[in-house]
C-alpha cells in the first residue's frame, strides 16, 4: 500500500516535469528564432552599425579666409588653438568627470552643468567643447591624465585672429558660433551646429567667401574613442581671400583721431564708392567676442551706454545739420531759383511765419549770395532759400542725393535715415529743415555719399567695402550709380563755395592744407535751444552739439571724400574740420610718396605689402 | 553510500562533456576578450575556478545525496550567517556589498546560498508526505527563500536576488500546487510587481524602460542593450573569428567577458555557434528534467528540479538580456561568464542533480 501510494506520487511528479518540456523547448524556439533575426535576417544591417561603431568621422575645422586691406594688408587671419572637449559616449562615471573638469581644470560647475545641459540635444558623438582657447596649463593637465579621463579631447582648431584689435571692428566684425536662430532660418546655407560664422561686418556679409570647406578624418577608434590609424582623410581647405578697400593707414589715422571721442570718420574715393576708411568710436575688440563669452560679458557690452557694436557710420542717424545746406544749394541752382544775381541780407536772424529763426552769427553776415552763405554757413540765406523751395522740392533733391534710403553698403545693419514728412507739416518745420535740424537725419555714410556726388558731377555711387573676393557670389560685381540732373554751372558754385568754407577763412578752414584744394563743409547740430542751455546750471555735455565735416579734394581732381562726425563734439568748424585735415595730409602724404617711390625705382604698384 | 563500480558506469557522460563545452566557450570568449588587455588576468582566473569547481563537482558525486540532505539544516543555517557576516564586514564592489574576502580570494556567498536553498527547499518538501501543498508548506518553504533573498537584497544586489524566485516556483511546482493557491500567488505577483516598480532604483527602472522602449535613450540607458544586439546582429551565420569581433575587441561591448559574453560568441561565432550554445543548454536542461523523471525518491526528483530552475532562469534572463529582449540585469550566463562564485555553485548544483542521476538504479 505505501509503495503504490509512494509509485502514484511518484508518477504525479513524473507528470509535473513532463508538463515543463513544451514551454522549455518553446522558449528556446523564440531564442534561437530571435538570434535568426538578428544575425541572418538583420545580420547586414547591424554589420553596417558595428562597421559605424569602429570607424569615426573627425571633422577637421577649416580655416576662415584672411581679410585683407587694399593692399593686401592681412587685417584678419587664425591661428592655432586647442579647445578641450567632452566626449559623453566614452563617458563612464559623469561624477568623476566632472569632478576632473570642475576641479582640476577649474571650470565653473555651473558653466559645466550648463554646458551639458544646451548639448542635450546634439548627438553623444559629437564632443561638446568645455574650454575654448586652452592655455599650455590646461593642455599639459588633459594630457597628463589621458589614461584616467579618455572622455577629456584636445582639439586642434584655428582660431579668428584681428591683428590690430579694435581697428576697423565694425568693418571687420566678428565670428561666433552659429545660433539655433540661424540653424532654423537657415541664415548660413551649410553651416553645422558649432561652426564659426561671420555676425558682423564683412565677416558676416561675406561669410560664403571667408567660410572654408572642413575637412574629415576616418579613423578606427576603439570604445574610448582612441585612434587606432587612420582610414582616410580628406584635407580641409581654407576660405577664399577678402581684400577690402580700405587701406590700412588711412584707417589707422582715423582710428587714432577718434580715440576717446564719440563719433565715425568714413574716406571714401568719390568716383568710384570705395570705402579708403570707416572707423567708428568707441570700437570693441573682436578677437574677445569671436569666442564664446558666457552671458554676462555679452550684456555688458550690449548695456555699455556708448554701445560699442554699434557702426555709427551707417547704423545710426543724425541731423546732418549745415551740412544739408549744399542740398538746399543744389535744390535751388536746380530748380532755377539761385542765379548769380541771388543775394540775401542777413541781419543775425530773420523772421518767418511769425517765429523769429537765428543765424549763428549774432551780428548777422550782410549780403551773401550762395557761394558765401556757403562758406560762412549763413543760416538767413538758406531759411530763405528753404522757404521759397518748400519741402517737396526739399524731399525730392535730398533724396535723389540719397538721404533717406539705405546706401547699399555691403555690411549688414545699415539704416536709412528720415527725410521730411508726415502729417501734420507746419511751414515753420520747413524752415529748421533748411538747416539741417528738426525732422531729418542721416548717416555719416549717407551725407559722404551726398558729398561725394556734389564733388563728382552727380554720380551717387553705392559705397562699398569689397575690393576683390576669391570666392563666393554673395555681392561681388557691380555697384550700381545713379546719375542726378545737375548743371556743370551750378556744381562749380557749390564747390567754388566749399572751397572758400576751408580755404578762404569760412567755418571749415580747419580742414585747409596750403597747396592742396581741400572743399568741405562743416555742421553743428544744436540738441537743445541756446536759451535753454543758459538755463540749464548742471552737466552739458549731454547737450552738447554734435559735429560735422564732410569734404572733399581736389576740387578739380576729386579723389577722396571725407565725412567726420563727433556725437556732442561742440562746433563742427572746431571739433569736426580738424580731424578732416589729418585725414586729408595722411591721404596726400602717402599718396606722394608712393608717387616719389614709383619715379626712383622705375617700379609699378605701390608699397610692399607688409 | 559511495561511488562504486556499477554507478561509474551510469556516470552520465554526454551531460558532464556539456558542462566541459560550455565551460571551454567561456574560456574562449575570455580569452578572446581579455588577453591583450587591463583584464588579462581573468583567464587564468577562470581556468583555476574551473579546476576547482570540477574538483567540488567530483566531491559532490563521490557521496550518497542522503548524506548531503542530512547535514542540509545546518549548512542552511551556516549560510544565512555568513550572508549576514557579509553584510556586516564584506566588500563592496559596484555598489553591490555581496563579496567575502578570504585573503587572496574574494567570494560572492550568495551564489553559494542558491544551492543551499535548494537542496534545504527540497528536503523541506521532500518530507511532506502529501500530493499537494498546503498553504502552511507554502508559507515555510517561501521562508526558506525569502530570509537569504532578503539578506542578498541589503547587499543590494538585486539581480542575484532574484534568482532565488525560480527554485522556489520551480519546486513549489514539482510539489504539487492547488488551483487555487496558483491563482493566489499570480494574484500576489500582480500586486507585488508594480510595489517593486516603486522600489526599484532609477537606473533599473530605467533599465526596463529601455526594454520596453530600444530608441528611447539610444546613447544613455539603451547603449548597452544597443552595442549587444549590434555584436550579435553582426556575427551574421559563421561569425568575424576568434579576436576579430570589432564590438567586443575594440570595447563597445560592456562587460564582454561576463554579463555579455554571449555576445562575444554570438559575433566571433556567428548563428552556427551562437544556436549551437543554446542547443548545449536546451541539452542540459533536458537532462536536469531527466534526472527528476527517473530519481528514485521525492528529495532525489526535487534537487533536479532546483537547479532546472535556476539553470533556466539564468540562461533565459541572460542570453534575452544580450538579445535586447530582457532589461539589464547582473546575471551571469552559466558555465560561460566569467566569474568564479557562479561557476562554483552551477557545478555545485549540477553535480547534486548528477548524484541524484547516478544513484536512480541503487536501492
Amino acid at each position: 500500500m505505501l509503495d503504490l501510494q509512494l509509485e502514484s506520487s511518484r508518477q504525479l511528479m513524473q507528470r509535473r516535469l513532463n508538463w515543463l518540456v513544451a514551454p522549455l523547448v518553446l522558449i528556446f524556439v523564440l531564442l534561437g528564432m530571435r538570434l535568426w533575426w538578428l544575425q541572418i535576417l538583420q545580420g547586414p544591417e547591424y554589420t553596417r552599425l558595428a562597421e559605424k561603431n569602429r570607424i569615426r568621422s573627425i571633422q577637421v575645422v577649416a580655416p576662415r579666409g584672411p581679410i585683407l586691406d587694399r593692399n593686401r594688408l592681412p587685417l584678419a587671419e587664425n591661428r592655432p588653438s586647442i579647445n578641450i572637449a567632452l566626449d559623453r559616449e566614452v563617458m563612464k562615471n559623469p561624477d568623476a568627470t566632472a569632478a576632473f573638469v570642475t576641479g582640476m581644470l577649474g571650470i565653473p560647475p555651473e558653466e559645466f552643468a550648463d554646458k551639458l545641459r544646451r548639448s542635450r540635444r546634439t548627438g553623444a558623438y559629437q564632443p561638446i567643447v568645455i574650454r575654448e582657447d586652452a592655455d599650455i596649463r590646461d593642455v599639459s593637465i588633459v594630457e597628463a591624465h589621458k589614461r584616467e579621463y579618455p572622455e577629456i579631447l584636445l582639439t586642434r582648431v584655428p582660431r579668428r585672429l584681428y591683428h590690430y584689435g579694435n581697428l576697423a571692428s565694425h568693418v571687420l566684425g566678428y565670428v561666433r558660433e552659429v545660433s539655433e536662430g540661424d540653424l532654423e532660418s537657415n541664415t548660413f546655407p551649410g553651416a553645422k551646429r558649432g561652426d564659426l560664422v561671420g555676425k558682423f561686418g564683412v565677416e558676416r556679409a561675406y561669410n560664403q567667401c571667408l567660410t572654408g570647406l572642413d575637412g574629415a578624418r576616418e579613423v578606427l577608434v576603439d570604445s574610448l574613442g582612441r585612434e587606432l590609424g587612420t582610414v582616410a582623410e580628406k584635407e580641409a581647405v581654407i576660405g577664399g581671400d577678402l581684400q577690402l578697400t580700405l587701406d590700412y593707414d588711412l584707417q589707422v589715422t582715423a582710428e587714432t583721431l577718434l580715440a576717446g571721442k564719440v563719433g565715425a570718420i568714413v574716406a571714401m574715393d568719390p568716383r568710384n564708392g570705395e570705402i579708403l576708411a570707416m572707423a567708428g568710436a568707441p570700437s570693441f575688440n573682436p578677437n574677445s567676442l569671436s569666442t564664446r563669452i558666457t552671458a554676462e560679458e555679452w550684456n555688458a557690452i550690449l548695456n555699455d551706454p556708448d554701445h560699442p557694436l554699434q557702426n555709427r557710420a551707417i547704423q545710426n542717424s543724425y541731423p546732418p545739420g549745415s551740412i544739408f545746406k549744399l542740398v538746399i544749394a543744389e535744390a535751388g541752382l536746380g530748380e532755377d531759383m539761385v542765379d548769380e544775381n541771388t543775394s540775401v541780407v542777413c541781419r543775425g536772424s530773420a523772421v518767418f511765419y511769425n517765429n523769429l529763426f537765428h543765424c549763428w552769427k549774432p551780428s548777422g553776415h550782410g549780403y551773401v549770395n550762395l557761394e558765401n552763405a556757403i562758406a560762412q554757413s549763413c543760416n538767413v540765406f538758406f531759411y530763405t532759400l528753404g522757404q521759397r523751395l518748400g519741402i517737396e522740392k526739399i524731399v525730392q533733391h535730398a533724396k535723389a542725393l540719397g538721404f533717406g534710403e539705405r546706401t547699399g553698403v555691403d555690411l549688414p545693419g545699415e539704416t536709412a535715415g528720415v527725410l521730411p514728412g508726415g502729417a501734420p507739416w507746419y511751414p515753420g518745420e520747413t524752415i529748421s529743415v533748411s538747416i539741417g535740424q528738426g525732422q531729418i537725419s542721416a548717416t555719416p555714410l549717407q551725407v559722404l555719399r551726398a558729398v561725394s556726388a556734389l564733388a563728382t558731377g552727380g554720380t551717387v555711387v553705392t559705397p562699398h567695402l569689397l575690393l576683390r573676393a576669391e570666392r563666393g557670389s554673395d555681392g561681388t560685381g557691380s555697384w550700381p550709380v545713379q546719375q542726378i540732373p545737375i548743371q556743370p554751372e551750378s556744381l562749380q558754385r557749390i564747390r567754388a563755395g566749399m572751397w572758400a568754407s576751408v580755404n578762404s577763412s569760412g567755418t571749415s578752414h580747419g580742414t585747409a592744407i596750403p597747396g592742396f584744394d581741400i572743399c568741405g563743409k562743416t555742421g553743428t547740430v544744436q540738441i537743445i535751444g541756446a536759451e535753454r542751455k543758459r538755463t540749464l546750471k548742471s552737466d552739458l555735455s549731454a547737450f552738447e552739439n554734435h559735429a560735422w565735416f564732410a569734404g572733399f579734394a581736389s576740387r578739380d581732381v576729386p579723389e577722396i571724400a571725407m565725412v567726420v562726425f563727433i556725437e556732442h563734439g561742440g562746433g563742427g568748424g572746431a571739433a569736426a574740420a580738424p580731424l578732416a585735415k589729418e585725414m586729408f595730409q595722411t591721404y596726400f602724404d602717402k599718396k606722394y610718396s608712393e608717387e616719389l617711390l614709383t619715379r626712383v625705382s622705375g617700379t609699378a604698384g605701390g608699397r610692399e605689402v607688409r | 553510500m559511495r561511488l562504486d563500480r556499477r554507478m561509474a558506469l551510469s556516470f552520465d557522460w554526454l551531460w558532464f562533456l556539456s558542462l566541459l563545452l560550455l565551460s571551454a566557450a567561456g574560456l574562449t570568449a575570455i580569452w578572446s576578450t581579455t588577453q591583450g588587455t587591463g583584464l588579462s588576468d581573468y583567464l587564468g582566473r577562470q581556468a583555476i575556478y574551473i579546476c576547482l569547481s570540477l574538483l567540488v563537482f567530483m566531491v559532490l558525486l563521490y557521496f550518497d545525496y542522503h548524506v548531503y540532505s542530512d547535514y542540509v539544516s545546518i549548512a542552511y543555517l551556516a549560510g544565512l550567517l555568513v550572508l549576514v557576516l557579509v553584510l556586516v564586514i564584506g566588500r563592496t564592489v559596484n555598489a553591490n556589498r555581496s563579496w567575502l574576502s578570504l585573503g587572496f580570494f574574494a567570494f560572492q556567498p550568495s551564489e553559494l546560498m542558491k544551492v543551499l536553498v535548494i537542496c534545504f527547499l527540497a528536503k523541506y518538501y521532500a518530507e511532506i508526505d502529501r500530493d499537494t501543498l498546503e498553504v502552511r508548506d507554502l508559507v515555510t518553504g517561501g521562508l526558506i527563500t525569502a530570509i537569504p533573498m532578503a539578506l542578498v537584497m541589503l547587499q543590494g544586489d538585486l539581480g542575484t536576488a532574484v534568482t532565488f524566485l525560480p527554485i522556489y516556483a520551480g519546486l513549489s511546482f514539482l510539489g504539487g500546487l492547488k488551483r487555487k493557491h496558483i491563482l493566489v500567488l499570480l494574484l500576489a505577483t500582480a500586486v507585488i510587481l508594480p510595489a517593486g516598480w516603486i522600489m526599484l532604483k532609477d537606473y533599473q527602472k530605467g533599465r526596463i524602460q529601455t526594454v520596453l522602449n530600444p530608441s528611447s535613450d539610444p546613447q544613455g540607458m539603451g547603449y548597452q542593450p544597443k552595442q549587444s544586439k549590434i555584436a550579435i546582429g553582426s556575427g551574421g551565420f559563421l561569425g568575424k573569428g576568434f579576436k576579430q569581433g570589432t564590438q567586443g575587441q575594440l570595447g563597445f561591448l560592456p562587460a564582454r567577458h561576463t554579463d555579455f559574453v554571449f555576445a562575444v560568441i554570438s559575433e566571433e561565432r556567428g548563428f552556427l555557434g551562437s544556436i549551437s550554445l543554446l542547443g548545449l543548454f536546451l541539452f542540459v536542461l533536458f537532462r536536469l528534467l531527466r534526472a527528476g523523471r527517473e530519481a528514485k525518491d521525492k528529495i532525489g526528483a526535487m534537487i533536479p528540479m532546483g537547479v532546472f530552475s535556476l539553470f533556466l532562469f539564468h540562461v533565459v534572463i541572460n542570453a534575452g538580456m544580450n538579445m535586447g529582449l530582457l532589461p539589464i540585469a547582473g546575471i551571469p550566463l552559466p558555465f560561460v561568464s566569467a566569474g568564479g562564485s557562479s561557476l562554483l555553485s552551477f557545478f555545485a548544483g549540477m553535480g547534486l542533480a548528477m548524484n541524484v542521476s547516478m544513484r536512480r538504479f541503487v536501492n
